[in-house]
């Protein structure tokens, strides 16, 4: 029975699907790496865009450009171009590679990726939480210095919290511009899911097994995202659906939970 | 009752003042919009502040607690004076924040739009700033609220957004809002002028519960029955100054200026 299929398969199919299967385990290996890359990036990124969407908000002008003059820089840069110069540039300089952070991080590609990765996308996510921070509602903000909550506690518990919200949406793109962005990490060694086509493609000069297989698997982990973030968000956003929507039932007790 | 009172700043008579207002100045750029304003609310006074749109009531109001920055004067909570010094290039700034922020807490203020915190539910905007700004815990802030609720007539609608609610609905979780902070004195900046017509009466009857039970409160407002019917004193405020003020009774009936007199001809048609 299953000699069949495999002798059917060979006959029939215009992919080698044998030899797929047979790699299949290199490809689970490979989205590992892309979503471990892309998952920690993004973790180390958000948090180091929280602060500096705080000071690009405000007006304090030596704080100010340093971090515009980051977000410009990366943002204004290929992502490539971007991990070869840290992945090689970096190498280049004598002092560099005599650090004690050189030999296990630096000389590193995978750690030079995360890098360039974390870098990346803490730029993009600055400014998209900047905008969303200072589109909050003005009078909301007037409301709370108007209860006496000093300044920390307006953005710990009115700007922040609104912010997040709003920027949400569009997050859910930046995520999956990182994941797609991460394929970046295959051209200096490292074997992420592009990867691994790449090398299957090397190998057997087969170019469509190595990289459809790959991207339905992309596919499929953005297909995953971006449900992940309708539910988020339907969570989350509750707040700005119309009143027809939710007041006929609201939920008992499921908004006083998170306070 | 309300009164001019310019010289003696925070000790007005016998009785403290639990609002004190000392010739407030206020400019933007070159434009004086206040011009000077004294006033004084004691417990349990009702002061209706009118004026025609761009007479400078709602900054006047919006400078009480320092939403407004003044140019210039004094204002006293409870006795206490804002204290304030001149900045940078001439400006007139508060020298100490948390001192304004501490008296802000005591004054609870009520806004045009609402201004309820979006991604908060009705309870949770209510016991937001007892908790985290009077620090009282949160059982304790959670059953205030409860009150506080039933008593503006919200209750049934603790778990609900802010835009899920009709205006007139949010502008009473707003003054609850205001009430859970239990303030000296409730400002209120055109609590009506955002609703539509058949939800003003709501918003205005649970207002008249408050000044029935004696709440102090400064009612900046177009509503001409309400400051005829419920406010123990009127301000008329004409080009940033005060052109009138008494007794509504007798204002009403027998206006001493000309200007409130065209005022009350032209709204009260």
């Amino acid at each position: 029975m299953g000699e069949s299929i495999i002798a059917f398969l060979d006959a029939w199919s215009p992919l080698d699907i044998v030899l797929i299967a047979q790699n299949f385990d290199r490809f689970l290996w490979g989205a590992l790496v892309t979503l471990q890359l892309t998952v920690i990036s993004l973790v180390v990124g958000g948090l180091m865009s929280i602060p500096l969407a705080i000071i690009r908000s405000g007006n304090n002008p030596f704080l100010n450009a340093p971090v515009w003059a980051f977000t410009y820089l990366f943002r204004g840069t290929p992502l490539l171009v971007q991990t070869y110069l840290i992945y090689y540039g970096l190498g280049q300089f004598e002092w560099i590679r005599q650090t004690v952070v050189w030999d296990p991080i630096l000389s590193q590609a995978w750690w030079c990726a995360l890098i360039a990765f974390s870098l990346n996308t803490a730029a993009y996510t600055t400014e998209l939480l900047r905008g969303a921070i200072e589109t909050t509602h003005k009078g909301e903000v007037e409301a709370a210095k108007a209860c006496g909550l000093g300044k920390w506690m307006r953005l710990r518990r009115i700007i922040l919290p609104s912010a997040f919200r709003r920027a949400l949406p569009a997050y859910s793109n930046e995520v999956i511009f990182m994941l797609h962005g991460s394929v970046v990490a295959s051209t200096i060694t490292i074997q992420d899911l592009l990867g691994v086509g790449r090398w299957l493609n090397g190998r057997y000069y087969l170019a469509y097994e190595g990289f459809i297989t790959a991207a339905v698997m992309y596919l499929i982990i953005v297909l995953l995202v971006s449900r992940g973030f309708r539910l988020w968000e339907s969570h989350w956003l509750k707040h700005l659906y119309p009143r027809d929507a939710v007041a006929v039932e609201p939920k008992k007790g499921a908004a006083s939970i998170r306070i | 009752m309300s009164e001019v009172d310019g010289e003696s700043g925070g000790e007005s008579g016998s009785e403290q003042a639990a609002l004190e207002v000392v010739d407030l100045h206020k400019s933007f750029g070159n434009v004086e919009v206040i011009r000077g304003v004294s006033l004084s609310a004691h417990k349990g006074d009702v002061i209706s502040i009118l004026g025609a749109s761009g007479s400078g009531k709602s900054t006047f109001l919006r400078c009480i607690n320092l939403l407004e920055i003044p140019t210039a004067g004094d204002v006293y909570v409870a006795g206490e004076k804002i204290r304030m010094k001149n900045g940078k290039a001439g400006t007139y700034v508060p020298e100490d924040i948390h001192q304004v922020e501490r008296l802000r807490a005591r004054l609870g203020m009520v806004f045009q739009s609402f201004n309820l915190w979006s991604h908060m539910t009705v309870i949770e905007n209510v016991i937001e700033a007892p908790i985290h700004v009077l620090k009282i815990p949160r059982a304790q802030a959670i059953e205030e609220a409860e009150a506080l609720m039933h008593k503006v007539g919200i209750y049934d609608r603790k778990d609900y957004y802010p835009a899920q609610l009709s205006g007139g609905q949010q502008q009473r979780v707003a003054i609850a809002r205001g009430l859970a902070m239990n303030p000296e004195v409730m400002l209120f900046d055109e609590p009506t002028s955002a609703l539509d017509p058949e939800l003003v009466g709501e918003v205005l009857k649970v207002m008249r519960d408050l000044a029935e039970e004696g709440r102090t409160m400064l009612v900046v407002t177009h509503e001409m029955s309400f400051a005829r019917d419920v406010s123990s004193s009127v301000v008329f405020l004409h080009k940033g100054m005060i052109e009138e003020q008494g007794a509504p009774q007798q204002m009403f009936k027998d206006p001493n200026s000309d200007r409130f007199r065209q005022f009350l001809s032209r709204t009260m048609q």
